[in-house]
């Protein structure tokens, strides 16, 4: 090589060098580019790939009854989902599955080629059908961890638990009332997915902190099912179209139990129709009837214009208000107040609302809760009605002293009633008790509470009386007598309303209404049968039924038989009790 | 004799440098296989563990002998080189579609990669025999351009382009260094842009238009040939400046990056460690680089110095390549990046580059 070939070498090396340079740098710049000016921008898209963010809910807090028994819980299922967009094979993933889930895989194949991101294959799948599919390791498939609600009582308390959808809402009842509190938090939760779309956490631990609120009831399943049981026999007996059955706490207002007939069961709701899922005690108005005329009493009494012994005029059995003729079933000449409760006499009903006035008929009633809502913790409460009494005329104001003219739900009834159990003091219905959290830390009691004092605790204590009386030989309730408690009733027999306004013929309301024992009540019940074909009486129909559940309640709660009346047949209890063992 | 200068002279540089590279190659590697559990491929680990070792004994041999005897031996180093690539037409063995792989007992070769060398070797043996102030004539670089135009076609029916392309690449910046003369140069740029938009109409299979004509949009097809680029482009953006990580790139864990361990290594690099990791390792390869037309500058005999040219080019376009490619500046072709991508051929193949550059470095007191 001589001098000058070498010089030419080193430039041309040289050359090469600053060739590369120039090339390199592009790509450091890219470097640059890719790593500062744009990282911020391609971070966001990588965490958009890999994380995936998802709702996830916690679960549905517990629905217990007073005793912390299960009414409706929530378990952990899992659902079967696929990703459309990551199988390859549809026939054949189609195909595997079908087999699994005992489906058409036509069906299936449809929805894995579908063009939604995200379609569901099976909701709630069987732990087994979970595990074999996960055998498979399909690609696009994914499991969901879900909640479904089950309630292990089926049928029992159905239509005031209520239910809540397969997306875990209360739809009903107290499942739909407390919805807010027993819904599972829920957070938007990060889930990191790799490639083909597979939850890398996939069984996430969560969220035991997102559970919900737990439910303690003021229910008692045992004395539900007393009651169940009672009122579906009434029910039965008599063919009625349906049955609603109330055990109250009066002391406090808590409902014990509340029952249905027809029943319908919300763990497949959507079997049943629609109408069966309400619950009508604290949804549906009813005229009363009779029952009515203890308030009617109170007023009376508590007006100080009458005491139990005042006597009415009554008619022989037919009276004329202007136009209209009222009757009696039998024909009655002079009945002291109280007897006319006892024989549940109209006419003279009517001749003691006119000695009061309408006002203090009106105000007693207002008081007592009528034609305004309970306030009870459930939704759709129905006011029922009752019209002011500027409007009433002079029949209203004698039909509506027995039960007439007025509409009221079952939980309005039983609560006035209670009031005078519970000494003239009406409470606020409630069904539930307290909230918990998931720990079952309470978050929230919900004390007894009072409305207004209605009637003095004496007047309150002359109603009791008279309502002993219903219950005594001749009255109209004797069939609610129990052995060994006293107890006080009224019964209760409406005609129902026609749909052209009038009163329908042979269709009735045959309620009992009622609570023991008399010197410190412990429940008080209401039964009421629509429509029973054959009797129609509530001292008839409903009157039994009463008598089931308090005795067979009053056992349950340990009360004991008061002193005052020693059990007379001991016989008749035992067959009685055999009876209730046998159901 | 063993000449003592021999030592005096190695070249401490090169060689760490070297296995600082090579070192960084097997880190990323131990993540791009280990991070994420969804498909266990630690053996690979091992693997390259082992070819690093090989390529590491087949260096020292590179350099142990002085490099004129690969003047000596050059056509022979050809031929067995043009063997094993026919061979691999015939024996290959498949994997996704081509042939580039023999199987010679434990050990998966890819002489496509040894070609790269011996290629070098051949052209510097013939430029440094004709080697003229105004530069090679057409005629002159026809036995040059057969010697590359061989293995092209083999490689190119394997199917391989892209190391087929990087065949050229390697014998046109040595053509080029040793000058071409001006006329034929014309010639040569004109002939060789018909070649090509006749390669494009007639011999590029579907997959590889594709993949051209998805480098140009990658968002033409987001989830199959631009998927790469996208892939590629997400991770090493995401791993910003500081990167995320030792074996916490999410991309590469989560396997949303596509062959993470061989041809986009880098990216599992520029996710886990970010700009500060990606711009560490252009500056090794940079000094690697420099070091190699240093060595070629330094030397006093044109056989080594178009020999080291010829093996700096090689290392030059696989990593401006690779890069670029990872980086989404060039079309998905399947490059390794040298000395740090999984694959045994390639990391030998370096080594025995590296081995030639330092065998050239060692021996450069021996004036001609």
């Amino acid at each position: 090589m001589n001098k000058a070939d070498k010089k030419n070498i080193q430039l041309r090396i040289v050359m090469i060098g600053i060739f590369f340079s120039l090339l390199y740098s592009v790509i450091l710049a890219r470097a640059v580019q890719l790593h500062v000016l744009k990282g911020t921008w391609l971070s966001e898209k990588a965490a958009g790939q890999y994380k995936k963010s998802i709702v996830a809910t916690g679960k549905r807090g517990t629905i217990f009854d007073s005793k912390y028994r299960e009414m409706a819980v929530s378990i952990d299922v899992k659902s079967i989902g696929a990703f459309p967009g990551a199988i390859d094979n549809a026939e054949k993933t189609a195909r595997s599955l079908g087999k699994i889930l005992n489906c058409r895989s036509k069906n299936l194949k449809k929805k894995l080629l579908s063009k939604r991101s995200f379609v569901w294959i099976k909701r709630y799948a069987t732990p087994k059908e979970v595990s074999m599919i996960k055998a498979l390791n399909l690609e696009g498939i994914d499991f969901i961890s879900e909640y479904s609600r089950v309630y292990p009582n089926r049928s029992l308390g159905a239509q005031v638990l209520g239910f809540s959808g397969i997306d875990g809402q209360g739809l009903e009842g107290i499942e739909y009332y407390y919805n807010h509190y027993m819904n599972g938090s829920t957070a938007r939760q990060t889930v990191i997915r790799d490639a083909l779309g597979r939850g890398v956490d996939a069984d996430q631990k969560v969220l035991a902190e997102y559970n919900g609120n737990n439910l303690v009831l003021t229910f008692d399943k045992a004395i539900q099912y007393i009651t169940e049981c009672a009122l579906d026999e009434a029910v039965k007996t008599y063919s009625g179209k349906s049955g609603m059955a109330i055990v109250m706490e009066p002391s406090s207002g808590a409902v014990l139990a509340l029952a249905h007939f027809p029943h319908f069961n919300p763990n497949n709701f959507r079997k049943f129709e629609q109408d069966l899922w309400r619950n009508r005690a604290i949804t549906d108005p009813f005229e009363p009837g009779s029952t009515m005329k203890i308030f009617l009493a109170s007023a009376a009494i508590e007006s100080g214009s009458c005491n139990t012994n005042t006597i009415f005029y009554c008619e022989g059995g037919r009276y004329r208000i202007g136009r209209n003729f009222i009757h009696d079933t039998h024909e009655y000449g002079w009945l002291s107040l109280q007897q006319i409760i006892k024989y549940s006499s109209n006419i003279g009903t009517v001749k003691i609302a006119e000695r009061i006035g309408k006002a203090n008929l009106y105000h007693t009633l207002r008081n007592f809760g009528f034609g305004k809502k309970t306030g009870i913790d459930c939704p759709g409460e129905t006011a029922g009605t009752l019209s002011p009494q500027s409007r009433w005329s002079k029949i209203d104001t004698g039909a509506i002293s027995f039960g007439q003219g007025i509409s009221v739900s079952a939980i309005q009834l039983i609560t006035a009633v209670s009031s005078i159990a519970n000494n003239g003091i009406l409470m606020k219905p409630y069904v539930v008790q307290a909230i918990t959290d998931r720990n079952g830390r309470l978050i929230e009691n919900f004390h007894p509470q009072k409305v207004r004092t209605v009637i003095s605790p004496e007047t309150a204590g002359i109603i009791k009386r008279i309502m002993q009386t219903v219950i005594a030989e001749g009255g109209t309730g004797v069939n609610a007598a129990l052995e060994g408690y006293t107890v006080c009733g009224k019964t209760g027999t409406a005609q129902k309303i026609s749909n052209n306004g009038g009163y329908a013929r042979g269709k009735y309301v045959a309620s009992f209404v009622g609570f023991a024992p008399a010197e410190n009540p412990a429940v008080a019940i209401l039964v009421a049968v629509d429509e029973p074909q054959e009797q129609h009486y509530g001292g008839i129909v409903a009157a039994p039924a009463f008598r089931k559940i308090a005795y067979d309640t009053l056992n349950y709660l340990n009360i004991p038989p008061g002193r005052g009346k020693p059990m007379e047949n001991a016989d008749r209890l035992i067959a009685f009790r055999g009876r209730g063992a046998k159901r | 004799m063993f000449d003592r200068r021999l030592i005096q002279y190695f070249d401490w540089w090169l060689i760490g440098l070297t296995l600082i590279l090579g070192a960084i190659g097997l880190v990323l590697i131990y993540s791009a296989v280990t991070a994420g559990d969804a498909i266990s491929q630690e053996t690979l680990y091992g693997k390259q563990m082992v070819w690093f070792g090989i390529g590491l004994a087949a260096m020292v041999i590179s350099f142990i002998f002085n490099y004129r005897l690969f003047d000596q031996w050059g056509g022979g180093i050809y031929i067995i080189s043009i063997i094993l690539l026919v061979l691999v037409l015939f024996y290959g063995k498949y994997v996704a579609g081509s042939r580039r792989w023999l199987v010679l007992g434990p050990l998966t070769i890819q002489p496509s990669e040894l070609v790269k060398i011996s290629v070098i070797i051949v052209l510097a043996k013939y430029y440094s025999k004709r080697a003229s102030i105004q530069g090679f004539t057409l005629k002159e670089l026809f036995t040059p351009m057969l010697f590359v135009v061989i293995p092209f076609v083999l490689i190119v029916k394997q199917p391989d382009l892209g190391t087929a392309m990087l065949l050229v690449m390697i014998a046109a910046s040595v053509t080029v260094y040793v000058k071409i003369e001006r006329r034929s140069m014309a010639w040569l740029i004109g002939s060789g842009a018909i070649l090509v938009s006749m390669a494009w109409f007639f011999f590029l299979k579907g997959y590889q238009k594709r993949r051209i004509l998805t480098f140009f949009n990658p968002d033409r097809d987001p989830l199959g040939a631009g998927y790469h680029i996208i892939q590629s482009k997400i991770a090493i953006g995401s791993g910003m400046l500081f990167g995320k990580g030792f074996l916490k790139g999410t991309q590469n864990a989560l396997s949303f990056l596509p062959e993470q361990h061989t041809d986009f290594i880098l990216s599992v690099l520029a996710e886990e460690w970010g700009f500060a990791g990606t711009g560490f390792v252009l500056f090794l390869y940079m000094l690697l680089l420099v070091w190699g037309l240093s060595i070629a500058h330094g030397c006093r005999d044109s056989f080594g110095t178009i020999l080291s040219v010829g093996v700096t080019a090689m290392i030059f376009w696989q990593v401006f390549i690779n890069i670029g490619m990872v980086m989404g500046l060039m079309p998905v072709v399947g490059v390794p990046l040298p000395l740090i991508s999984y694959g045994g051929s390639s990391v030998v193949t370096s080594l025995i580059g590296i081995g030639i550059l330092m065998n050239i470095s060692m021996r450069r007191f021996m004036v001609e």
